[in-house]
């Protein structure tokens, strides 16, 4: 007990002082910060759905890209200010899960993912096609509006939603019977675990955070167009990033948005020609060294809670 | 008058389950071929045949982990077959598998807990007292698969129970099982039996069959070769047939 | 939208369809290969395509070969390449669950066309060996590409007799219908899974030889060619090789046809769409394959 008010202390000092950063910080450190709340929301959403469940998601930039085209073209075309814009984001990226995840849940292991690792090139071809409402290949650029500071608390407050709910879900039956399809899906439907509406309930709320942090980045680039919303290497960094931290926990994402984000930032950005190969590297030594991630293997190490 | 199912309202009250000519191919092998069979409450069914006779397929087929290709499962007054795994468990059929499967990743307690729907401290007391009646109350914190084979067996078996099943499907529980384990489990589906559970199960081991099932059935090559109380079965001709061979 | 369609267009459609399908068919055979004996999806089966492109390019440029003499250099090149990379990393996620070996492959894809882009720019280069085309009737027969066509069918049906024939070739398909009976049987799974990689490397070296010739080379160009080798795999059936040759060609006929009423874009919306109802109607493919 003990413990817990001092781990939650110090979860409220981080709070407390990631929420007065921008009075004192630079416009680098706020931006950077901004986009490590983007990562977390990012990899914690992906965690949501493969790290529970086992369905592994090859194509979750697809919401990232639908949320910020939701929302630029709701900022851009129709006026709407750009709150109700990401909230929207998060709504379509739902709804596009839903068309998505209904069908294609039912296939198993290597089969759901080929049919989701396609999904970004059809949504970057739909929306080059579309050129009417989306600008096509030009791209679609919003009215110059200075809302970086505002956009970061927008972007901590997804961050810290989504990993309440990782919490909630993972200490809740509703998140244990989720682990049930990841384990043994057979036994888990033998047990009278309706499997299919659980992974389509993962799904759904797996895809919310992306559209909206999605619809955040498009307002905060001021500028969106479909190879930078739909990157292939987009999900694999969340990939990479739960991997790292340690999937199915709530902390894990977390760990590994931080310290795989820092990393590119201070290492990998001095040496942009390799910058791919060291990410390749980089993937290759986590899916071999350290599968389970950093918090996955303390917790089988020390049998820690799994509430981490 | 016959009811919309078919069974006859002076039987409903004892049946459980009614299987109908039921057919399940694989290609061009028929694992399963027009087997029928009735079951009544408060009874224990052995199922038992050579390797490759169908019994698992069959299993598969009540349970609806394989869909039937032809033929009726009537349960609980209406049909079942071409009904969801989940919706067939939730009806009250329960049943192991012959290979474990229990989630490795969830403690002992978990693995009960995520069953039911029930309210959480209802379920949390049932599966306490589950885990007591197997003697794995100390180890309810521990991961599944950090339990012993005959633990997780008895796991699996008391996960079962959580839904409160008419119906008990149990896939060779006697596998690897030691004497002292098995003769609780013996005593564990006795009790079972008392409290007013169909069980049915699948098993090699003669002894046991012999020793607690009412009815045995026969299956060779996907066929229901014979039906009877076990001491008619054992001296049935072509039982031994199938058995050792002609 | 050209909703006029005469029937030398569809003559035409039907003729391209099948040149380029071959090439498809034995492109997607080495990862049907890897698919069926690893159970690996191999994401970085485009990319090594690419390589191939490259070797040929060189090949021809620097030392002036034939670039049809090349083909046979490329695959053994790339069979190298593959043999490599299976020794070194890819026999580690052999056993591991889909999502390792995915990213593990993709890791390497990103590796190799970031090396690509290193060692030989991103500029666009070219082959132009033979060029033009020889017009037949209403039809026009691309010449390279009806060379292509021949090499791909040739290529193919060597590699099929090397599977039904040879005693190595059925070792591997041995290993492919069960792992545990090929073991049983005295087969050193090991070393099949090595040559299976090296040999899909060399069939996806070999389209890239021929590709070469017909579209500009850069490091990028792979990409594409996996995932249409993935969607052959899909509609023939994944571990069934023959269903590789049908899928194939059903994948050019699908293309060209869709050419004539749908856009680039369009038309790679519409093969998505066709990859998930295959997957979903008949997960085993159109001819079927086995069950997982």
């Amino acid at each position: 007990m003990i413990r817990r008010g001092a781990a939650l202390a110090a979860l409220a000092a981080v709070v407390a002082g990631l929420a007065a950063y921008p009075g004192y910080a630079s416009g680098y450190g706020v931006r950077a910060t901004l986009q490590i709340f983007m990562w977390i929301v990012l990899a914690g959403s992906w965690n949501l759905i493969s790290g529970l469940t086992g369905y592994v998601s090859f194509g979750h930039v697809a919401f990232f890209g639908a949320g910020a085209y939701t929302g630029a073209i709701l900022v851009a075309k129709v006026g709407w200010p750009w709150l109700p814009a990401a909230l929207a984001g998060g709504v379509a990226a739902v709804l596009l899960a839903l068309v998505i995840g209904y069908p294609c849940l039912r296939l198993k292991g290597p089969y759901f993912a080929i049919a989701l690792l396609g999904l970004n090139e059809v949504l970057r071809a739909l929306v080059s096609y579309f050129e009417g409402l989306t600008g096509g290949g030009n791209g679609l650029s919003l009215p110059t509006l200075d809302a970086t500071i505002p956009i970061y608390y927008a972007m901590g407050a997804s961050a810290a939603s989504v990993t309440l709910l990782t919490y909630v879900i993972i200490t809740s039956r509703f998140g244990l019977r989720l682990m049930t399809i990841r384990e043994d899906e057979v036994a888990a439907e033998a047990m009278g675990i309706d499997t299919a509406r659980h992974k389509l309930y993962a799904f759904l709320l797996s895809a919310a955070g992306p559209g909206i942090v999605g619809a955040l980045t498009a307002r905060d680039q001021g500028y969106i167009e479909p190879i930078s919303v739909f990157p292939l290497a987009t999900t694999i960094t969340m990939i990479v990033m739960v991997l790292l931290g340690g999937k199915g926990t709530v902390w894990g994402p977390v760990l590994g948005a931080v310290v795989l984000f820092v990393a590119q930032e201070v290492v990998w950005a001095r040496y942009p020609y390799v910058h791919p190969l060291l990410f390749g590297a980089i993937i290759v030594a986590v899916v071999l060294l350290m599968p389970r991630g950093v918090l996955g293997l303390l917790q089988s190490r020390y049998r820690l809670p799994r509430t981490i | 008058m016959l009811t919309v199912n078919g069974i006859r309202d002076d039987l409903m009250a004892t049946t459980v389950l009614e299987i109908e000519r039921l057919t399940k191919r694989f290609g061009g092998v028929t694992a399963v071929d027009g087997v029928s069979l009735r079951l009544e409450a408060g009874r224990i069914y052995g199922l038992i045949g050579p390797n490759g006779s169908g019994k698992t397929t069959l299993f598969n087929c009540i349970t609806g982990v394989e869909r039937r290709d032809e033929g009726r499962v009537v349960f609980g007054g209406g049909r079942i077959d071409g009904l969801k795994p989940w919706e067939i468990a939730q009806k009250g059929i329960g049943r192991t598998f012959q290979l474990i499967r229990v989630f490795p990743e969830l403690s002992a307690l978990e693995n009960l807990l995520v069953v039911t729907r029930d309210n959480l401290a209802a379920a949390r007391e049932r599966a306490l007292e589950l885990l007591r009646f197997v003697k794995l109350e100390e180890l309810r914190d521990e991961y599944a698969g950090n339990l012993s084979y005959g633990q997780q067996k008895l796991l699996e078996f008391v996960r079962v129970l959580m839904r409160e099943p008419t119906l008990i499907l149990l896939d060779e529980p006697a596998a690897g099982v030691n004497r002292t384990l098995l003769n609780d489990l013996l005593d564990a589906v006795r009790h079972l039996r008392n409290q007013g559970r169909t069980v049915l199960l699948v098993e090699h081991d003669m002894k046991v069959v012999m020793g607690l099932c009412e009815t045995v059935f026969v299956l060779d090559h996907g066929e229901k070769i014979a039906e009877g109380a076990p001491g008619v079965i054992q001296t049935d001709e072509r039982v031994i047939e199938a058995y050792f061979g002609r | 939208m050209n909703v006029f369609v005469t029937p030398a267009m569809l003559a035409q459609v039907v003729v391209s369809g099948i040149l380029s399908g071959a090439l498809y068919a034995m492109v997607a055979l080495g990862l049907a290969l890897i698919f069926g004996v690893m159970r690996i999806i191999n994401v970085a089966h485009g990319p090594l395509l690419m390589l191939g492109a490259y070797t040929t390019y060189f090949l021809y440029s620097a030392l002036g070969l034939n670039p049809y003499l090349t083909v046979p250099v490329s695959m053994l090149a790339l069979f190298a390449v593959g043999v490599l990379l299976e020794r070194t990393l890819v026999f580690r996620v052999v056993d591991a669950p889909e999502l390792s070996s995915l990213l593990l492959t993709f890791g390497i894809s990103i590796a190799l066309v970031n090396l690509a882009q290193l060692l030989f720019t991103s500029d666009l280069r070219s082959v132009e060996y033979l060029t033009g085309s020889w017009v037949v009737g209403p039809v026009a027969l691309s010449k390279p590409r009806l060379v292509a066509f021949v090499f791909a069918g040739a290529l193919t049906g060597l590699a099929f007799l090397f599977l039904r024939r040879t005693k190595l070739g059925k070792a591997i398909r041995a290993t492919s219908q069960s792992r545990e009976v090929a073991m049983v049987c005295g087969i050193d799974v090991q070393r099949i899974h090595l040559i299976t990689f090296g040999l899909a490397a060399a069939l996806a070296a070999a389209g890239g030889a021929l590709i070469a010739m017909i579209v500009a080379i850069q490091p990028e160009m792979g990409q594409t060619w996996t995932f249409k080798s993935f969607l052959v795999i899909v509609l023939g059936g994944a571990g069934n090789y023959p269903g590789a040759l049908l899928g194939g060609i059903l994948l050019g006929l699908i293309e060209q046809v869709a050419s004539l009423f749908l856009t680039t874009q369009l038309s790679e919306v519409v093969a998505y769409v066709l990859l998930v109802v295959v997957l979903l109607v008949r997960p085993t493919g159109l001819l079927g394959g086995r069950e997982t």
